[in-house]
């Protein structure tokens, strides 16, 4: 029997609009201790009409800190988004993966060249 | 004390002017502001968004700003695209439909940003453009508006304005905040205070850099912007207290600014004529994303 539970992005948050990180951590709020528990999870972006890497960032690149690759990989689908946002969400997600392995790195990565007094 | 406006479009010597009016007006508290149009030979309407940075810090320490020797042709830009209203003047009707008027959005009014948008980019005369363009289009200026949101802790809100140029097949819209800028969002992040503006705004142009806290990744806003301006050939420039960056099919070029604008204002430039689909031949499947 399949058990994998459907989350609906749009009905959780009240909004077909996807760009607040108050309503990205309410879907990473839900989907988290699900997949603590073992569960697969679906989820689900129709009657979304926005999405922006803000919301993505919490709503799903977020599970990055919590879940391995492999983890996050077995468990987790998502439905109902275009060509274009299915892009997107790579971009949230290749991004997340380098933020997690190496948190700091990406600030020490920037070597300051001139610092004028201003 | 009367201030010269000057013409003022998109480009650094706009932003400039309108930090020259910021700097001779810095202290000032209680005081009268006259803004002298009689040298403004253009306004690019979009531009009235960062002019509002200057007025709102003035009117903040409960200055009086008034406008004088505004040109008919010039009033009636500024009349179409309501920013006149700001100095108790009617508005007139925008006929041809080519403006997404002034407005100020309280700081995390995200939602209503989309529906202004929304409501002034269906189905009028702004401008003919395919779903995709439209789509990445709205998806940026989201993006840029949750930016100030989030790091500019502007107190007077978010300022925001549009204009189609129809002979030009371009559309130009910023989004201007009187807030702390980025170079003290990144020195208050990297602890390094002598950051300057320049190095403030190339930092937060790296894929993954962001002065946000709390353990989540972020920091693709503007790189998603930027590729998008690439494909569309269209022109980005974001302006941060003395930093001017630009980037457009030409390359990309920061500068330092003579004077302190006091906040950050990015305007977006597309080309409204794009046909680019904005999405891969193939497309992707969950499994390729995880």
């Amino acid at each position: 029997m399949d058990d994998r539970i459907t989350i609906k992005v749009a009905d959780l948050i009240g909004s077909p609009l996807c760009i607040s990180a108050e309503d990205g951590q309410k879907v990473f709020e839900k989907v988290e201790p699900l997949l603590k528990k073992g569960k697969s999870v679906t989820i689900f972006f129709d009657h979304v009409t926005m999405l922006v890497s803000l919301f993505l960032n919490v709503a799903i690149g977020q599970l990055y800190g919590s879940f391995s690759e492999e983890e996050v990989r077995s468990l987790v689908k998502v439905e109902g988004l275009s060509g274009d946002d299915m892009e997107l969400l790579k971009r949230v997600v290749d991004n997340a993966k380098k933020y997690y392995a190496n948190p700091k790195g990406y600030d020490a990565a920037w070597q300051d060249g001139e610092n004028e007094d201003e | 004390m009367k201030l010269e406006v000057g013409t003022i479009r998109s480009n650094m010597d706009g932003f400039n002017r309108i930090a020259r009016i910021a700097k001779e007006t810095r202290n000032m508290l209680l005081d009268s502001i006259d803004l002298d149009f009689s040298g403004c030979r253009f306004f690019e309407a979009n531009m009235v968004a960062p002019l509002y940075v200057v007025i709102a810090r003035l009117r903040n320490e409960l200055n009086d700003v008034s406008i004088q020797n505004v040109s008919s042709e010039i009033e009636r830009i500024l009349k179409k695209n309501h920013f006149f209203t700001v100095f108790n003047m009617a508005s007139i009707p925008d006929n041809n439909q080519t403006t997404l008027p002034f407005k100020i959005f309280k700081l995390h009014a995200g939602e209503q940003f989309y529906d202004y948008l929304e409501s002034y980019m269906k189905g009028r005369g702004i401008p003919r453009m395919t779903e995709a363009l439209t789509k990445r289009f709205r998806q940026s200026l989201v993006e840029i508006f949750l930016n100030a949101s989030i790091h500019s802790d502007s107190a007077s809100g978010i300022f925001a304005c549009g204009q189609f140029f129809p002979q030009k097949h371009r559309f130009d819209f910023t989004i201007a905040d009187a807030g702390i800028g980025i170079r003290e969002n990144v020195r208050r992040y990297t602890g390094n205070k002598k950051v300057s503006s320049c190095s403030a705004i190339n930092w937060a142009l790296i894929e993954g850099n962001t002065t946000k806290t709390g353990r989540q990744p972020g920091g693709l806003g503007l790189k998603l912007i930027k590729d998008f301006i690439r494909m569309n050939e269209g022109k980005l420039q974001i302006v941060s207290r003395f930093g001017y960056y630009e980037f457009s099919a030409s390359g990309d070029a920061i500068e330092k600014m003579d004077h302190d604008f006091p906040g950050t204002s990015v305007n977006i430039e597309i080309n409204t004529q794009d046909t680019n689909s904005y999405c891969l031949k193939t497309e992707l499947s969950s499994d390729d994303i995880f």
